[in-house]
C-alpha cells in the first residue's frame, strides 16, 4: 500500500501545483516565482507548448492519469480486477512517458532557453520520484 | 492567514480527503463496521446495506478533496468537508480512527473561514453594520 500513497500524495501535489499553473495563465497573470526570478522566461517560451496544447493542461491530465489508475489499483473493485496487469502496465508508461518530458523540458531549460523555472522543477522533480518509486517498489501491494 | 500556509492546509487536506474515499471504496464493508449501531438502524429504512451510504460518502470525500486541490470553489468544499466530518463524529463516535477526524475537521473549519467569500461573512456585516462607539 505505501508506494501507491505515495504515489498518490506525490501526483496529488503535482495536480494542484499545474491547477495553480493553469489559473494563473487563464487569467493572464504571471505565477508566484517562488525561488528564482526566470518563471516567466521559462512559462512564456514558444516551448511552452506540445502540439498545441500548453504544457501546464498536459502536466494536470499527466497527474490525473497517474492519480486514477494508481487509484483503480488501490480500490481493486470488480469492475477493474479483471484488467489489474493492464492498468499496473499502463500506470508505468505513463510515468515513464511523463519522465520524458520531464527530461526533455529539464534540457530545454538548461541548454535552449538558459533559464530555470521553480514550477517545472519541482514537475520534473514530483515526476521522476514516482519513477523512482515505481522502480524500486515496482508497485507490490504491501 | 498567510497566502503559503493557506495553500499547504488546502494541499494537504484535499490529500487526505481524495485518499478516504479512495480507502473506502476499496472496503465499503469494513468501514461501515465502524458506524453506530443505532444509525445502521436508521439507515437500514433508507438503504439494504450500510455499506451503499459509505460508498456515497467515499464520492463526496473524493468530490471534496479534488475541489480542494485544484483551490476551485474551496470555500464550498471546505464546508461540505465540515458538515461531512461533524456527521461522521456524530454517527461514529470518537474512537482510535475517528479522533483524527477532530483535526480533519479543524483543518477544513479553517480553509472554510479563511476561503468564504465576504458577502457570506454575516458575523463581519454586523460588526460593520454598527456605530462605533
Amino acid at each position: 500500500m505505501t508506494p501507491h500513497a505515495l504515489l498518490f500524495t506525490i501526483a496529488a501535489i503535482g495536480i494542484s501545483e499545474t491547477s495553480y499553473l493553469i489559473q494563473k495563465r487563464r487569467a493572464g497573470v504571471r505565477p508566484v516565482c517562488v525561488i528564482g526570478e526566470d518563471c516567466a522566461k521559462v512559462l512564456e517560451s514558444k516551448y511552452n507548448s506540445l502540439l498545441g496544447i500548453p504544457n501546464d493542461v498536459l502536466g494536470f491530465l499527466f497527474y490525473a492519469a497517474v492519480i486514477v489508475l494508481n487509484g483503480s489499483l488501490v480500490i481493486d473493485g470488480a469492475l477493474v480486477r479483471p484488467w489489474l496487469q493492464v492498468i499496473e502496465i499502463f500506470l508505468k508508461i505513463v510515468i515513464l512517458g511523463g519522465m520524458g518530458m520531464s527530461l526533455s523540458l529539464f534540457y530545454l531549460q538548461w541548454r535552449v532557453i538558459k533559464a530555470w523555472c521553480f514550477w517545472c522543477l519541482m514537475s520534473a522533480i514530483t515526476t521522476f520520484l514516482m519513477g523512482f518509486i515505481v522502480l524500486i517498489t515496482n508497485l507490490a501491494i504491501f | 492567514m498567510e497566502k503559503a500556509s493557506f495553500h499547504i492546509l488546502r494541499v494537504g487536506t484535499g490529500i487526505t480527503f481524495l485518499w478516504i474515499g479512495i480507502l473506502i471504496l476499496r472496503d465499503p464493508e469494513g468501514w461501515s463496521g465502524m458506524i453506530l449501531w443505532w444509525v445502521r438502524d436508521v439507515l437500514g429504512f433508507f438503504a439494504p446495506s450500510p455499506s451503499g451510504a459509505l460508498v456515497a460518502t467515499a464520492f463526496l470525500d473524493i468530490a471534496v478533496g479534488f475541489f480542494m486541490l485544484i483551490g476551485v470553489f474551496t470555500w464550498i468544499a471546505a464546508l461540505v468537508g465540515v458538515l461531512h466530518l461533524s456527521l461522521v463524529l456524530t454517527v461514529v463516535g470518537i474512537n482510535l480512527i475517528t479522533v483524527r477526524d477532530i483535526g480533519l475537521l479543524a483543518s477544513a473549519l479553517a480553509l472554510l473561514l479563511d476561503s468564504m467569500p465576504d458577502k457570506y461573512r454575516f458575523w463581519t456585516h454586523k460588526a460593520q453594520r454598527s456605530p462605533a462607539i
